[in-house]
């Protein structure tokens, strides 16, 4: 009963944690219309964006987040303006395989910089909290609640601002939204610096889980592609449900099975939902 | 007659390939103008470009004897051309209602000021489009449907839909890019006689559309485009009966 629980505890855990990289995810897919595997690479420069102002300038989560954002943005504005969106003409699954590339030279040029050792956020460690049988980290808790703000945030920033209804009318209609004097190049620059940034707010969020080094994004990329499609694709609320369901899914998994086939959760969540329900679990459907 | 729409010289190719290759006609202030011609004639590359969507290589646009060359879709709108959409996909999550009043002219409301402290003239202003959209939506026959997501609606009435939302910009002109093309005949005929009455009404309209009959029915002015040229301008009558119309159509004659 107690390793139920824990399951569930640590699922809905680590499932906040892959949230909000997945968002990013998926609001880069609805505005731009391709499978942006780039994120891998963002979320990896926000990682160590956030760990340099944390153990460079000894400031907490908050400002590591915000610097994480930033970075993450900015590289992801840079690759899309100066690669990706040249290849556009060429089809979305060009700009996909390139993405590809774009994630090794972002991860290539950290292993560059900072070398390739594992490095931890400098925070005092915390211990457990302990409820019945099942232990809950205090760092992890924090986590969860900074996901659940970065994620509120995000809602917020679509559904009440101009940019947001902007971006969801992009989304929907591009030249609908041209008519009534909507920019979709600059609305799509908007929504790079958002999912990119998301991207790299999830690169601390993993970082502070647990230590950060070049491959942080892309060890996290299946599980955030997995989230996504589960979720379906271009739907935020979606995004975060999938990621909460996969969560949970690899960690009770792991009480029938061996560890080392947490990976295959992922795939499988992607081969059910794609073959039971192609749009996802929130996702609308294909006009 | 004077021309609401002159189009003169237009170009542009796309990654070497041209579309368009110097076209150009009028459209006659008050008439229904059909845009005929086989696939690949660059119609609606034109309907794009005339509309703002595309900035054309050459030539120029104008419109109410203004050049209007490369303006924004949405310039164009507060100048009274606008256009609808041969897929009527509209926005999935708005309603019918919600489409109008989106596309209803100066509303001082999408200011943020005013669009948060909702100030007496945006007040005003909504109240008078949305009076507008209620009327629009009698004219059109969709008023029992002003609630519905435009997901929830037939192909025809999702065009009935993209010409109230151009009803609601005040246009003086409205280019239909295949207004008819998937719809029921029944529906068909009465959007037919929603444009004769649009019409009427001043309107010019100017319509690409491969359905003869109706081109037939509607359009005192003909143009015939082939090859991202224009190939003839009449009457129906003129056009069909010209022997490269008949070529550009059925092929070379053996």
């Amino acid at each position: 009963m107690d390793a139920l629980l824990q399951a569930l505890v640590n699922g809905l855990l680590s499932g906040s944690l892959i949230a909000v990289p997945a968002v990013g995810f998926t609001a880069l897919f609805a505005i731009l219309r391709y499978p942006s595997f780039a994120v891998a690479g963002y979320v990896s420069v926000g990682a160590f964006a956030g760990w340099w102002v944390n153990t460079r300038f000894g400031l907490g989560a908050a400002p590591a987040l915000v610097m994480a954002f930033i970075a993450g943005g900015l590289s992801g504005l840079a690759c899309e303006m100066g690669a990706l969106r040249r290849l556009m003409p060429s089809g979305a699954l060009t700009v996909s395989i390139a993405s590809i590339a774009v994630n090794l030279v972002l991860e290539n040029i950290l292993r560059f910089v900072f070398g390739n050792d594992l490095r931890g956020f400098d925070l005092p460690i915390l211990p457990d909290l302990q409820w019945g049988g099942v232990f809950i980290g205090v760092q992890q808790l924090w986590n969860l609640a900074l996901a659940v703000a970065v994620v509120a945030a995000v809602f917020g920033f679509l559904m009440f601002t101009r940019f947001g209804r902007a971006m969801r009318a992009v989304a929907d209609n591009p030249d609908l939204a041209r008519l009534k004097g909507i920019d979709p190049r600059r609305i799509a620059a908007i929504a790079v610096v958002l999912g990119a940034g998301l991207a790299g707010a999830g690169g601390v969020l993993l970082g502070l889980d647990t230590s950060i080094d070049p491959m942080t994004g892309y060890r996290v990329l299946l599980s955030v592609f997995a989230a996504a499609v589960l979720g379906g694709l271009g739907s935020v609320p979606g995004a975060v449900v999938g990621a909460l369901v996969l969560g949970l899914a690899e960690e009770l998994a792991l009480l029938a099975v061996p560890a080392t086939y947490r990976t295959a959760v992922g795939f499988a969540a992607i081969l059910l939902i794609l073959t039971f329900r192609p749009r996802g679990l929130l996702g609308e459907k294909a006009v | 007659m004077s021309a609401a729409l002159e189009v003169h010289g237009i170009t542009r190719s796309f990654f070497g390939v041209a579309a368009l290759r110097g076209v150009r006609f009028a459209v006659p202030e008050g008439s229904i103008t059909g845009l005929i011609g086989p696939n690949g004639a660059g119609k609606s590359t034109l309907l794009n470009v005339v509309s703002g969507l595309l900035r054309p290589d050459g030539g120029t646009v104008r419109f109410l004897g203004d050049e209007v060359t490369g303006f924004a879709p949405h310039r164009l709108a507060a100048r009274g051309l606008t256009r609808t959409f041969q897929v009527a996909r509209g926005f999935p999550r708005m309603s019918v209602f919600q489409h109008f009043m989106l596309y209803g002219p100066r509303q001082p409301g999408e200011g943020l000021l005013q669009g948060l402290f909702r100030g007496a003239a945006a007040r005003r202003r909504e109240e008078e489009l949305a009076e507008r959209a209620l009327g629009i939506a009698r004219r059109l026959r969709l008023a029992p449907l002003l609630d519905a997501p435009v997901t929830a609606l037939s192909g025809g009435q999702k065009k009935l839909v993209e010409i109230g939302r151009t009803l609601m910009a005040e246009p003086r002109m409205i280019l239909l890019d295949e207004p008819m093309a998937g719809v029921n005949p029944s529906l068909g005929a009465e959007i037919a006689a929603h444009l004769q009455s649009l019409n009427a009404e001043g309107i010019t309209l100017c319509l690409v559309e491969h359905d003869m009959p109706l081109i037939r029915q509607l359009c005192g002015h003909v143009v015939v485009m082939a090859e991202g040229r224009t190939l003839v301008t009449g009457s129906f009558d003129e056009v069909v009966a010209h022997p490269e119309v008949q070529e550009a159509y059925l092929g070379h004659r053996a």
